[in-house]
């Protein structure tokens, strides 16, 4: 073997050494990167809406309602600074339900709908306003429309007792529907026990809920009766 | 010589064969001159003796003169079935990752439906036919058109199970009454008074309990025509259904986000049907004749 031949072998030698070392740094900077995917969206939420705080703000146990499997919702337990104000507390509510889903596949509420604006009137008519993300951004359809909006509803049914029915904007707006299908041109019922309409093909309820963690929504899947 | 006695006989045989073949088709060749002038029967068939009431009409129809009168069509009984594809035109509704819409699929998947419906005896109506998108109130005024209806509306998912099939019926509020001790209304009735009218935008309120009995029925055939289906069918605020006079549920397949919509929509066609025909025909035996609440 030629003195050439070993330089240029040694060489190689040193570039397939450089390879397989800077490979494992690409690898783990992709794996940043498919990390910042998450992390951007989170970002950009945190910057549009950032987390409401009031004086009055105590630590508390909260149930979010979440998807809890692919046409229900199940309610879970989290720990969060709640303001003793109803108007905050609903804000405070609204975000923790679109920001902090404990997996991608429980989320209900698109990632970067924003709470505008959230309002109470005296009668216990909630106002709650979102941004264009939640018509633009939510899949078209019954059974994902119906499920953004029930957990909107049983979220603040379950953390904000007083509140007796809820209107949906969008951008300060009455839109026809969320997506195409669920009606938001009326009220959604909360804390109000509806009747169900018995049908004598079952006898069981049209609606029911795993719900032994629900704390306080027997019809947990039951989508809040709409005006 | 010979060539021109040839001329002479095929002339005379052209000349002969023109008027013969004339004269076996008379009426024909007035029909064609003169389509307004009516036609003489042919001399070899008797004449069919019109009802006196009845003047002869002129043109083709008379010429193959009617022996015995058409039998109507059986037209079945039972309810006007109105399906609705939802969507239409700009509205593409759920779209599938292939770019595969929703509204395409439910066009396909309705006029299967329709067929196999039709097939079964009932008679079948679609709000629409084509690429249209008829507003939410026009395809709820051709089902309030009808005295006897049931309203079924099409749709499908972009999320859940694929394969699976959800029937939901228009769950309203209570009429609101405000707190007595709201400060908004003092002094104002809870509600107003009963005028014994129903708004149009709650045209389906007094067949609620009747749209969840119906949507029952189908959720348990679809449970058992379709695999991952759940027993129960579900209410929801839909905003297609909150206007129609009548029985109204609204069918989801899910979902476009499947690996093939387009056969998943078409194979869905007929066991959709059947399960509808076999809860429409239940309904009616438990819901004879009406079904306001």
């Amino acid at each position: 073997m030629t003195r050439n031949w070993k330089i240029f072998l040694a060489a190689l030698l040193a570039c397939v050494v450089i390879g397989l070392v800077s490979l494992k740094g690409l690898h783990r900077r992709m794996a940043r990167l498919a990390k910042a995917d998450v992390t951007e969206e989170e970002a950009r939420h945190e910057v549009l809406a950032p987390p409401v705080s009031t004086p009055t703000d105590v630590s508390a146990k909260a149930s979010i309602f979440w998807a809890g499997g692919p046409d229900s919702l199940a309610p879970v337990q989290i720990e969060l600074p709640l303001s003793a104000d109803a108007q905050e507390r609903s804000r405070q509510l609204l975000q923790a339900l679109i920001a902090d889903p404990p997996t991608p596949d429980q989320r209900t509420l698109p990632a970067d709908t924003e709470v505008l604006g959230f309002y109470i009137l005296p009668d216990g008519t909630a106002i709650a306003d979102f941004s264009d993300a939640l018509s633009n951004e939510t899949p078209s359809g019954i059974l994902s429309e119906r499920m953004a909006v029930n957990s909107i509803a049983r979220t603040l049914e379950s953390n904000v007792p007083g509140l007796r029915r809820l209107k949906i904007l969008v951008h300060g707006q009455e839109v026809d529907t969320l997506a195409g299908n669920v009606d938001l041109t009326g009220f959604f019922d909360l804390n109000q026990a509806v009747p169900q309409p018995m049908s004598p093909a079952l006898s069981v309820a049209p609606t029911s809920l795993p719900s032994a963690t629900a704390p306080k929504a027997p019809t947990a899947n039951t989508p809040p009766a709409k005006h | 010589m010979r060539n021109t006695f040839g001329v002479v006989a095929l002339a005379l045989g052209i000349f002969v064969y023109v008027p013969l073949g004339s004269a076996q088709a008379p009426g024909q060749q007035e029909q064609q001159s003169n389509p307004q002038q009516p036609l003489a029967p042919p001399a070899s068939t008797p004449p069919v003796q019109a009802p006196p009431s009845t003047p002869p009409l002129p043109g083709p129809a008379q010429q193959t003169p009617p022996t015995a009168t058409p039998t109507p069509a059986p037209v079945p009984a039972g309810p006007i079935i109105v399906l609705n594809p939802a969507h239409g035109g700009t509205d593409s509704g759920a779209r599938g990752q292939n770019g595969a819409a929703e509204k395409d699929l439910v066009l396909r998947m309705a006029r299967g439906v329709k067929a196999e419906l039709e097939r079964q005896g009932f008679r079948v109506i679609m709000t629409r036919n084509d690429d249209s998108n008829p507003s939410y109130d026009d395809r709820a005024a051709m089902a309030n058109a009808y005295r006897d209806v049931i309203f079924i509306s099409l749709h499908i998912a972009s999320t859940g199970t694929v394969g699976s099939v959800r029937s939901y019926y228009e769950q309203m509020s209570l009429p609101y009454a405000p707190p007595a001790d709201s400060a908004a209304t003092p002094g104002k009735p809870a509600l107003p008074a009963a005028s014994g009218l129903n708004s149009w935008n709650e045209a389906q309120r007094p067949y609620m309990n009747a749209s969840h009995r119906l949507a029952d029925l189908i959720q348990i055939e679809l449970a058992q025509k379709f695999n991952g289906s759940a027993d129960t069918s579900l209410g929801a605020a839909i905003r297609g259904l909150r206007s129609v006079a009548g029985p109204a549920v609204a069918i989801e397949l899910s979902s476009v986000s499947g690996p093939n919509p387009d056969t998943l929509a078409n194979a869905a066609a007929a066991p959709l049907a059947d399960a509808i025909a076999e809860a429409v025909n239940a309904f009616r035996a438990v819901t004879p004749g009406g079904a306001r609440q």
